[in-house]
Parts: C-alpha cells; structure tokens; sequence
C-alpha cells in the first residue's frame, strides 16, 4: 500500500460521485417510481404494480415493444453484414485505403439530428432525390417512406445501418486483423477459393468478435431515441416508435413519470438479459485460435 | 494483389464510397439553392447561385438571424467543458484502478463495468427530477456534470494504458519521494497524451451530437446547442429545405474538421472502447 490509505480514494472521488448520482441512485429511484403516480408537479403517489399492470395490458405498448424487436433485429442483422463486408473491403493494404476507412466512419461522427434531416430530404415525396431518381428508371407510385405507417419503421432503421455500419467496420477491422496471416497462405497453397478462406478460415475465427458485435450492436438498437426524434417524431401514429422513445414521450410530454420509469425498467431487464447470455453464453458459443 | 484485382477492388471502394458520401454532398449541394430550386424537378446538384455574391445567403440567414452561430459557440463551450471534465475524472480513476492497491477497489470497478450498458432512458428520469430540484433547469450544468463525471469507457482506456507502464518508472520516483500526485501528475499522465487525445476527442464528440439532454433541459433559445437548434429548426421551418440543410452543414462541419484533423486518435478511440458511453 504505498500510496496510503486515502490517496486511492482521493483519485476515484468523481468517479464515484458519477456512480452514485447519476447510475447507482438514478436505478433505485427509478425502480420506486416505477411504483408510483407521479406528474413532477404534485408529490408521487404510492399505487403499487398498477404501471406495470397498465402496461401489460395496453395495445400501444405491444405494439411498441414488437417495433422495438422489429428495429433490433434488423439492425444487428443489418449492420453485422454491412459492417463485416466494409472490414473485409477495407482490410487491403493498398495505396488510399485508410482514405476509404476514414470516408466509411465518417457518417458514425456526424450527429442523428443532421443524419435524419438529410435523408428526410432525400426520401421526401415528390421532390427528394430518391423518388426522382427512381422514377426515372420506371418505378413510380412510391409510398411516401416516413408519412407510411408500413413503411416508417423499416426506414428508421435502414438509415441508422446506414449511419452505424462504419462503426461497425472498425471492430470487425480489428478482429481481422488478429487472424495470423499464414493461415491464409496455407490454405492458398492448398488450393482454397477465396469463398472458402471466408467460409473456413475467417468466420470461425472471427466468431469472438462477431458475438461481441452483435451483443453491442443489440443494446446500440435499444437506445434508438436519437433516430427516432429526428426523424419521425414516432409517427405516423407510433408506428415508428420504440421502446426508448416511448419512454421519452410518456416521461417528458405526458409528465407520466411512475408510467415511464416501469416502462424504462422493462428496457432495463431486456439490456440486462443480454448482458447476462453475453457473459455466460461467450465461453460455450466461441471458437479460439488453439 | 493482381492488377485486375486492383482495380475491380477500388471500383468497389469507389462504389461504396459514394453511397456514404452522397448524403453529404447532396447537404451541401442543397444548402446552396434557393428556395424555387429546391422544388425544381428533376432535382440537380448545381444551382443559380454558385460563385455568385449570393451563394452564402442560406449561411447567413441560418447563422445571423436563426442564431446558429451562436447554437456552435454553445457546443463548444458544451461538449469541450465535458470532455475536459471527463479527462480528470478517468485519468485520475484509471491511475487509482491500473496502480494502487485498495479496499473496495473491486466493488468500485465492478460496479462501474455492470452499470456501463444502463441506457440513460433508465437514468434520465430521477436524473430529471434531481436537476430540478437542483435549480439546474435551463442551465448547462445537466448538459456537463453527469457526462463529466460517468465515463466508464474513458476509465477503461486510461487503466488499461497505465497498467502497461512499467514499475521501474515508479520505483524510481517512489525513491526521489514523489507523493502520489506528483506520480500521477508529473510521471505518469504526460505519457499518456495519444490516450488523452482519443477520450477528448470521442467525448466531445459524445456530447457535441448529444440529443436527449438538451431537448429535456434546455429551454431558452440562446441557450440551444448546435444539435438542438437544428431539432428545433426542423420542427419550426419543415418545408424550408434549403435553410434547414444549410443549417445541418453547419451544426456537423466543426466536428468534421476535428475528425478529418485527428482521424487516427477517433479510430483507436474507439477500438479500444468497443462502445460509447
């Protein structure tokens, strides 16, 4: 101990300022609350289970949570296949390629806000550039891709792919750079295909990384609230709304703080189970290199 | 790799390459048009006004009388007091958890990596109220504290770098009788520059396109940061496409330039975080 006794604690102050006032107490108070009727306004009022009994038998909030698993689906999906195909195309060693890396990234640091506004003004009926462009080559009567109840959600999410698949990359990118070159060329001589050098070489080894992606990817598609708020506000009707945004709208429009809060536990518990398959399912699920 | 390869391959880079850029490009191409042109079938990347002494009339109008200029200084003053408060708070938690020896360091740690995947929507909620209760309501301070003081991955980054420093460095300084400070201060931190960098950066980052908080806490126009003056843009001149894309460039050509000035520190940034938060 030879830094004493009171120095360690000196160093984590503000860490432990930060864990106790905005994770650890936030948790608990959000766990009571979840039990009360409570509008800011007037002091919380203990109802017992009635929030989560209001959920579980509330339509909207079915619906909610099936976009919700609608979005989370397609997205890990989207941008694990996206994510991996750029790593594979960006893990060349040829002249401008970390030019190609950084372009790929850079939709991951412009901010959802500008993300929506500009493909809303790409996707917007009559005159975005898409439905034009489409139009040109034969495709007309388009749905209007934001203003459609059918269509809303899906749109979402491609866009978000789009925004995210180059964070994506970059994780993909270092786990294929840890696969040893010589494995390659062994299969090389072997007289392998490139197809299967992907099939037998690449993906198994890779399968750490890939469940790691897919468990952050999975939670990054829970937070969509961003996404979400720029674009279509939940609309038409909430039928691009999921579970985060939900909560927002119920929290900070309606001021239904107790209703909100049992709805952001069941958001909490879902993050939860996936963090728990993630920390026991990782040993059984993935292959090592010995 | 082939010639032929090659090519096919930077046909393919090329190709991908343009459906990141296109969006950007056709923001910009927008924000230079005038209101007529942007209803103009078929829609075309010139408009009349280039290099004409009307070109800047969007920017201005967007950053004089829509205050835009003043919503980036906000994100500046913002997301740099954050991500300068975030430094202190990991580099100094990262050095106690990689160095020092002490009771409840694993309760501590074991905490900070179980709360790490809590979505705010969790937190906001009570976070809110206590704001409130604060008298932090329209104020920054909702926008800095809690981000300045929870980093979770900026206290991994620093732990796992000042673990991999040798000993000798310190024994040697424990022996000149530096105290504990002066080790972290004056012995390890200065190494710790490209880690510093990378965690600045990627909080600033964070909170520059930070959403939820600002249309939670802020209330007054003067206030709004880059982000939410654009939200609130959108909301109050939908239609007005080329005002509102003039002013998405310049809400996120800041944080471009940061980007393209410090690529490397971002990519390894991130690698090493795995996620943000």
């Amino acid at each position: 101990m030879r830094y004493g006794k009171l120095a360690p604690w000196l160093f984590i102050t503000p860490t432990v300022l930060g864990l106790v006032f905005f994770r650890i107490g936030p948790i608990i108070a959000a766990f009571l609350a979840s039990f009360t009727s409570w509008n800011v306004f007037s002091p919380p009022q203990w109802i017992g289970a009635s929030n989560y009994v209001e959920l579980f038998n509330s339509g909207t909030f079915w619906m909610i949570l099936r976009n919700t698993l609608v979005f989370s689906l397609i997205y890990v999906l989207g941008v694990m296949v996206c994510g991996l195909f750029l790593a594979i195309l960006v893990n060349n060693r040829i002249r401008a390629i970390t030019f190609f890396r950084g372009l790929y990234y850079l939709p991951v640091i412009t901010s959802t806000v500008a993300i929506g506004v500009v493909w809303s003004w790409i996707l917007s009926p009559r005159f975005g550039v898409l439905p034009n462009v489409l139009a040109d080559l034969g495709v007309h009567n388009l749905p209007s891709f934001l203003g459609d109840s059918r269509y809303a959600l899906l749109t979402l999410v491609v866009v978000y792919i789009w925004k995210m698949s180059g964070y994506h990359m970059i994780l993909f990118l270092a786990g294929l750079q840890n696969i040893p070159e010589e494995y390659y060329e062994a299969a090389k001589i072997d007289g392998a295909t490139r197809w299967q050098s992907l099939r037998h070489i690449t993906l198994p080894l890779l399968s750490s990384t890939t469940f790691f992606i897919g468990i952050i990817a999975l939670i990054q598609s829970l937070q969509s609230f961003d996404i979400t708020m720029a674009m279509t506000e939940g609309g038409p009707n909430y039928a691009s709304a999921t579970l985060s945004f939900f909560t927002y709208i119920n929290a900070f429009v309606h001021f239904r703080m107790g209703y909100a809060s049992a709805m952001s536990f069941v958001l909490l518990v879902i993050v939860g189970i996936i963090t728990f398959i993630n920390f026991y399912a990782r040993k059984y699920w993935v292959e090592t290199v010995d | 790799m082939k010639t032929y390869g090659k090519i096919a391959l930077y046909i393919l880079l090329i190709f991908v390459g343009s459906l990141t850029v296109f969006p950007f490009l056709w923001m910009v191409a927008t924000s230079f048009k005038t209101m007529g042109e942007v209803f103009r079938i078929p829609p075309s990347f010139t408009s009349s006004t280039l290099f004409t002494e009307r070109m800047w009339d969007n920017y201005r109008v967007v950053l004089y009388e829509h205050s835009f200029l003043r919503y980036v200084l906000n994100s500046v003053i913002v997301a740099g007091s954050a991500a300068l408060g975030q430094l202190f708070t990991c580099s100094l938690g990262g050095f106690a958890f990689a160095r020092m020896k002490f009771r409840g360091k694993n309760i501590v740690f074991g905490t900070l990596l179980a709360t790490m995947m809590i979505p705010v929507e969790v937190t906001i909620i009570p976070e809110y109220l206590m704001m409130l209760n604060l008298g932090w309501y329209n104020t920054y301070f909702p926008l800095i504290v809690p981000s300045m003081l929870v980093g979770s991955f900026g206290t991994f980054l620093f732990r796992g770098f000042f673990e991999n420093i040798p000993s000798s460095i310190e024994e040697a300084a424990f022996i000149d009788g530096a105290n504990p400070w002066q080790m972290f201060y004056k012995v390890f931190f200065p190494n710790a520059k490209p880690v510093s960098a990378s965690l600045i950066i990627i909080a600033f980052m964070n909170n520059w396109n930070d959403l939820l908080r600002p249309v939670i806490y802020l209330e007054s126009n003067r206030l709004y940061t880059a982000t939410m003056g654009l939200m609130q843009f959108k909301g109050a001149y939908g239609a007005q496409w080329h005002l509102l894309l003039a002013a998405s460039v310049v809400s996120v050509i800041p944080l471009i330039i940061v980007y393209i000035s410090l690529q490397k520190y971002f990519v390894s940034g991130m690698l090493t975080s795995g996620s943000k938060g």
